[in-house]
């Protein structure tokens, strides 16, 4: 019971300095904000003209896809980055040595702070985007809690999902010592095939097939059909089995991984 | 001019010795933008293919504007990458003073001391699609249109130069300007398609405000015929008062500058 209640006063600290960090590049974050606003207008106003003239696409009509989109953007900013450059940097830097030395789990604590962040990102999102869509592209958002809060069961563990890929993914990183060229293949797979910029369903059927065999869509595609009302909420049984499936596998293989190649390190000068 | 010239390949030539040191890297920079924008492009494709066109503008169409744009990009990308950061790695560490005691242009001396070869990705690109889009459509390849095509890619690039530079110059103010740069730099993207797509005021702002719009969309309503009158020909004046005022800006900045102290 000590133990937990010390573990949990860890963690409530690690929340508070990830809030803490998020806040302090005021400028930068509004910044990051304003374009990414202005490309969801400019994807808006695309999707928005190829329904011009027609009334479905690949069986979705313009309102299903328009609100897809628009939560879409919302939450792409949560997935975009991983950790393949926080791998390098540790590294790189030799901090990883002192971070395998505290007295909490490693991967535990960076997976605390990642919640947060992701959370915190949510929330702004949902404000910023989320007005554009309702006052200026008059979007209708759903409004039923209970689809809502599926949505955010969903979100959890397909972040969960994400974070665990990008640990083994990261740990690529000990052995390449390079790590732009992973982050640029992430994020241009993430970028086809997690449903960040289409519906997937608009996609080939073989591209479809590798989407389903690749992590990303769990965080993205999964989440967003269920709040754009793609998916019925009946459905919901049989997607968080499948997701609840990924998340294991995922994390037992990034801690076998991890614990496996952490001792290829070589810390520069350490 | 002549010895700005012999200096520039110098400074190329330095670039390219620490470049290949990390062929790797030098490797993976230049796939990089490849690689995104062919995610983006598989992911037009796959939309674009169910329908045969939009509001009049074909798949191969909006390739030709795409890929005009990428080539005004890489042009900004190769030369004037610098411009993003001369807050964050000059000005705010006290590099951007060892411009100031050499006996060259300090803005020279910024955008020559790093080339970025991350733009061959954009080239590759662009011509691809260009290319591409004008064998389908069966435009005319001729002296003339490839002539109008170089023309209006250089005007492209210089806009895009222009417009970094405004906001770069920011940073003699604000200590860094990447910020600033990010939100006006992005809203190039609403370039990548026809401006008709969107409400009249951003076709507006994309034309007369920040005017990317003459980096692709008019360059390749005149290519595919369109009536556009004169506004095919603006792209050249364009770039030139941009780079005008922008210079003007810079200037502006540079008597502002006050240094980090000590």
């Amino acid at each position: 019971m000590d133990k937990l209640y010390y573990r949990l006063r860890i963690y409530r600290s690690v929340v508070g300095i990830n809030i803490k960090e998020v806040l302090a590049y005021n400028f930068w974050f509004w910044s990051q904000i304003g374009a990414h606003v202005l490309l969801t207008i400019a994807y808006i106003s695309f999707w928005k003209a190829l329904y011009s003239e027609r009334d479905t696409i690949a069986g979705l009509n313009m309102q299903q896809t328009l609100t897809y989109i628009i939560l879409a953007r919302i939450v792409m900013p949560l997935v975009q980055w991983g950790y393949t450059q926080e791998f390098g940097y540790w590294i790189r830097e030799g901090t990883i040595s002192s971070e395998l030395l505290r007295p909490v789990d490693f991967q535990e604590r960076i997976y605390i702070g990642h919640l947060t962040r992701t959370f915190i990102s949510l929330a702004q999102q949902l404000i910023v985007v989320g007005s554009l869509a309702l006052f200026v592209f008059k979007i209708s958002l759903p409004t039923d809690p209970l689809v809502w809060l599926s949505f955010l069961i969903s979100l959890l563990l397909g972040c969960s999902i994400l974070f665990c890929f990008d640990w083994i993914f990261g740990c690529i990183a000990f052995y390449s010592t390079e790590v732009w060229g992973l982050q640029v293949v992430r994020g241009s797979v993430l970028l086809l095939f997690s449903g960040v910029l289409l519906p997937l369903t608009m996609l080939p059927t073989e591209l479809q097939t590798i989407a389903k065999w690749l992590p990303f869509a769990q965080s993205v595609s999964v989440p967003v059909s269920i709040l754009s009302g793609m998916t019925p909420l009946s459905e919901l049984d049989s997607i968080w089995l499948q997701q609840l499936v990924w998340l294991g596998v995922m994390f037992m293989l990034s801690r076998l991984m991890f614990n496996f190649s952490v001792r290829k390190i070589t810390v520069q000068g350490g | 001019m002549l010895r700005y010239l012999k200096l520039y390949w110098y400074f190329v030539i330095q670039r390219f010795k620490i470049l290949m040191e990390y062929r790797l890297n030098f490797f993976i920079g230049s796939i990089s933008t490849v690689l995104f924008q062919g995610a983006s492009l598989v992911a037009l494709w796959a939309v674009l293919r169910q329908v045969p066109s939009i509001q009049g503008w074909t798949f191969e169409q909006i390739l030709l504007i795409y890929g005009l744009l990428t080539l005004s990009k890489g042009i900004n990308h190769l030369f004037a990458d610098n411009l993003w950061v001369v807050g964050r790695d000059y000005i705010r560490p006290g590099q951007f003073d060892r411009f100031l005691v050499r006996p060259i242009n300090p803005l020279f001396h910024l955008l020559a001391d790093r080339i970025c070869h991350d733009a061959i990705g954009d080239f590759i690109v662009g011509l691809s699609l260009v290319s591409y889009a004008m064998v389908q459509l069966q435009l005319p390849i001729n002296l003339a249109s490839i002539g109008f095509i170089i023309l209006m890619v250089i005007s492209g690039g210089i806009i895009f130069i222009a417009l970094n530079l405004i906001t770069a110059a920011t940073s003699f103010w604000i200590m860094d300007s990447i910020a600033v740069t990010n939100v006006v730099f992005h809203t190039n993207e609403f370039a990548q398609y026809p401006l008709t797509f969107y409400h009249r005021s951003i076709g507006v702002l994309l034309t007369w405000l920040v005017p990317y719009g003459f980096a692709s969309y008019y360059p390749a309503s005149y290519l595919l015929g369109h009536e556009i009158g004169w506004m095919a020909w603006l792209a050249p004046l364009v770039a030139l008062v941009c780079i005008m005022i922008a210079y003007k800006v810079w200037l502006l900045g540079l008597r502002n500058y006050g240094s980090t102290g000590s």
